[in-house]
């Protein structure tokens, strides 16, 4: 069995003590946006709650009836208390618009998006764009560390939050 | 000069315009929303003969009428549509434009040109990518899949 060898002390030629974070270069920011884009938890800065979650059981009609009433684009599908799916606007308009009366009393597991990325709520503002811009997810569920639902981020919150930043002095 | 001189210098003009889907009236919904799945577009503009839009038919509007028992995707796209299109021009400020979409919770913005001609689209989706694009240090560097747990323990 080999020994790890002991880590050395950063010393400079004359042996004394160096700071190894001495030449650490902190992030500088244009302003307040590109610094909360940054720092801010998506969880908190973009106000991912309130969310609506739905069983994987739940029926195609029966979710779509809970979308129009509460005028929300998207619903976080669960099985167990697990983050299975999403069912969004664009799930309705590509799976379920052209055979509705066929499927709509087919369970919500038929159409939904499986496996969503996901972030979880300790991650920045800038994951969050970075999977709705880059990646083209429109909604993106958050995690928290136990994997259970804490939220959801979606463009509407994105737009909310750009504001609170560009608003006229 | 950072991200917020920049939203309130740049217009719509420097923003990802995407190409707009169009219908005539009398089109209907069963035809608007496939032409909406083919682009990967959830709005369509309803526009007039000279090309002035008239109205929008967004993915909303459909699930409100799949709901509806007295509706069928073969009726007319403006029987289900807004009546405004939610224009904006293309020399108006980003941040004039996230404005009016927060204010009256808009997805999506027509853009049309100084005669009023739809030319394009753009929408929240225009305004993240814009963000992106110009505060790509941070975004564009991110991993799309969450790392929280390793997939391999290391150490002892």
């Amino acid at each position: 069995m080999t020994l790890r060898p002991q880590r050395q002390a950063v010393t400079d030629p004359m042996g004394d003590f160096v700071d190894p974070l001495s030449n650490y270069d902190p992030p500088k920011y244009g302003d307040e946006l590109e610094k909360s884009l940054d720092q801010d938890v998506a969880s908190k800065a973009m106000m991912s709650t309130p969310y609506k979650t739905v069983d994987v059981s739940v029926t195609i009609h029966e979710a779509i009836t809970m979308m129009v009433a509460l005028d929300i684009a998207c619903l976080l599908v669960t099985e167990n208390d697990r983050l299975v799916g999403v069912f969004s606007e664009r799930d309705v308009l590509n799976k379920c618009a052209e055979r509705f009366e066929q499927i709509k009393d087919h369970p919500i597991s038929l159409v939904m998006t499986h496996e969503p990325l996901i972030i979880y709520d300790t991650e920045s503002a800038a994951k969050a764009i970075n999977l709705m811009a880059i990646a083209g997810f429109r909604h993106v569920p958050i995690l928290d560390v136990d994997d259970k639902v804490a939220g959801i981020v979606g463009p509407r919150r994105f737009i909310n939050y750009l504001r609170k930043f560009i608003t006229l002095e | 000069m950072g991200l917020r001189q920049d939203i309130f210098r740049d217009t719509v003009s420097d923003l990802h315009i995407r190409e707009l889907i169009t219908v005539k009236r009398g089109t209907t919904v069963r035809k608007t929303a496939a032409l909406m799945r083919r682009k990967h577009l959830g709005c369509a503009i309803i526009v007039d003969d000279q090309h002035k839009p008239i109205g929008k038919f967004t993915e909303r509007r459909l699930m409100r009428l799949l709901l509806d028992p007295a509706s069928t995707l073969d009726d007319p796209v403006e029987k289900h549509s807004y009546t405004d299109a939610s224009c904006v021009t293309l020399d108006t400020p980003v941040a004039e434009m996230a404005r009016v979409m927060q204010a009256k919770q808009l997805r999506f913005m027509c853009v049309t040109d100084a005669s009023g001609t739809a030319v394009g689209l753009t929408g929240q989706k225009g305004l993240m990518e814009y963000i992106a694009e110009h505060f790509p240090r941070q975004i564009k560097a991110q991993r799309m899949k969450p790392f929280l747990h390793m997939d391999h323990r290391e150490g002892a």
